[in-house]
């Protein structure tokens, strides 16, 4: 008898410590996404329209603090605007590939992130954790929060600057052991795809400001010395729809 | 110039030529968050009396295997830059003096690296927990094998490698048993110790 109340004992005990350790580990992503834009988000641009578009420059700050680029960001950012399809090539920053005298589009991206990893929390519940000798890490979360404020300039052939702006925070909850750094990779990409999936929406609703027949090559000294049209005149050969999911 | 200087002199120049690469790329090596840290630290403990109650003069080796994790991105701009790494490690100490015998304990710890200069990187540290010895009733001030341990201390990082350090520190510690036999005096001492740490 007293055998067998060991062993359901022992097997209770097993449990509990399992169960507290799953728990410690566990964590969950909060997303707090942009309101979508109302309007059509799938239109189409005959190929003939498309115009090439080269990313002039990418700044990136954090916490106001001006940060150095990954070449991950850029090519997050080069790979959106290649998803919708409005634009004949892109080029990245710097790029030599596009001719003075073509119609392109000039992009100037500033990211503006905000990360608050909580310090004051994780402090005094870490003594509270620790005091306890972790028994409390199942109850006492911890958070990590990240923002980003994307601005997005479209700079046309002929001057003309539109300006996009969105934005998207997230809240990394996790327990003290299950805290990695894939978490925080996590939570930034989600927020960031966020963010570039509602500026692009913007950037679709103005489809028609970025087609090659919406204004004249500028007859910029500085830009061009010749303006010749690179383009056969012709029918339109093809149509490509241009579309930005508006879930993730 | 001896031959023991010299000697030195050479391990402390290859030392920081190993260092230089990484001093290049990033003055100063902050660790992602949720990066891990798992060090081997030792050191000689020294007789620290405080009161005129404490007559033992203890000492002996200590080694204290650790493990750690980053929960916070740099915080401040000034010189206080650092972060936040929580952790906890265990504890053992073979007392030689006055009598050969032994202690082992668990303490979670809380420890603030600071961002420091260039791969040098000062820190801080907390740490407590029980602590089981058999030097108990040895020793007039200590009643009670179960006990509490507590250190407190300071050190320096030097990051040889972003995902290796050395160590050195100080730290101050203190036995006893929270009052729950009497005597209960305590036992403090200094600690001089060295180590290393991995992160990943």
């Amino acid at each position: 008898m007293n055998i067998g109340r060991s062993r359901a004992r022992t097997v209770v005990g097993w449990c509990a410590i399992m169960l507290a350790l799953n728990t410690g580990c566990s964590r969950w992503i909060e997303i707090m996404t942009p309101e979508p834009h109302i309007g059509s988000s799938m239109q189409t641009i005959a190929q003939q329209e498309q115009v090439p578009l080269v990313l002039d420059r990418i700044r990136l700050t954090r916490n106001g603090a001006p940060q150095s680029l990954s070449g991950e960001t850029e090519q997050r950012i080069l790979g959106s605007l290649r998803e919708i399809g409005l634009f004949a090539r892109l080029g990245p920053p710097g790029s030599a590939d596009f001719s003075r005298n073509e119609k392109v589009i000039r992009a100037h991206v500033l990211v503006d992130e905000a990360v608050d990893s909580h310090p004051g929390a994780a402090a005094w519940k870490g003594i509270a954790i620790g005091a306890s000798m972790f028994l409390l890490t199942p109850v006492l979360p911890l958070e990590y929060d990240y923002a980003a404020h994307l601005t997005l300039e479209l700079e046309r052939w002929d001057g003309q600057i539109k300006r996009y702006e969105s934005q998207s925070a997230g809240t990394a909850h996790y327990h003290l052991f299950g805290a990695t750094p894939v978490m925080i990779d996590e939570l930034k990409g989600h927020v960031t795809e966020s963010c570039l999936t509602a500026l692009l929406q913007q950037v679709v609703q103005d489809t028609s400001f970025y087609m090659a027949s919406s204004a004249p090559l500028s007859d910029n000294p500085i830009r061009s010395v010749s303006v010749k049209s690179r383009r056969p005149d012709g029918p339109v050969t093809s149509v490509v729809p241009i579309s930005a999911s508006t879930t993730k | 110039m001896t031959q023991y200087t010299r000697v030195i002199v050479l391990l402390l120049s290859a030392l920081w030529s190993s260092a230089l690469p990484l001093r290049a790329e990033d003055e100063s090596p902050l660790l992602p968050f949720g990066t891990q840290e798992i060090g081997l630290t030792a050191g000689y403990l020294l007789p620290f009396r405080l009161t005129t109650n404490a007559t033992t003069k203890q000492s002996g080796p200590a080694f204290m295997p650790s493990w750690g994790i980053v929960v916070t991105d740099p915080i401040g701009r000034s010189w206080y830059r650092g972060q936040i790494i929580l952790g906890a490690e265990i504890v053992y100490i073979q007392f030689q003096q006055p009598v050969l015998t032994h202690g082992v304990g668990f303490t979670p710890k809380i420890k603030y690296l600071f961002a420091g200069i260039h791969s040098v990187r000062p820190y801080v540290e907390f740490a407590g927990g029980p602590f089981y010895t058999d030097l108990a009733g040895r020793i007039p001030e200590e009643s009670s094998r179960f006990n509490f341990f507590l250190t407190g201390g300071i050190g320096l990082s030097w990051f040889v490698t972003p995902r290796m350090s050395l160590n050195a520190g100080y730290r101050f510690e203190h036995i006893s048993n929270a009052g729950t036999r009497y005597p209960n005096v305590g036992v403090n001492s200094n600690l001089p110790y060295g180590g290393f740490s991995f992160y990943f």
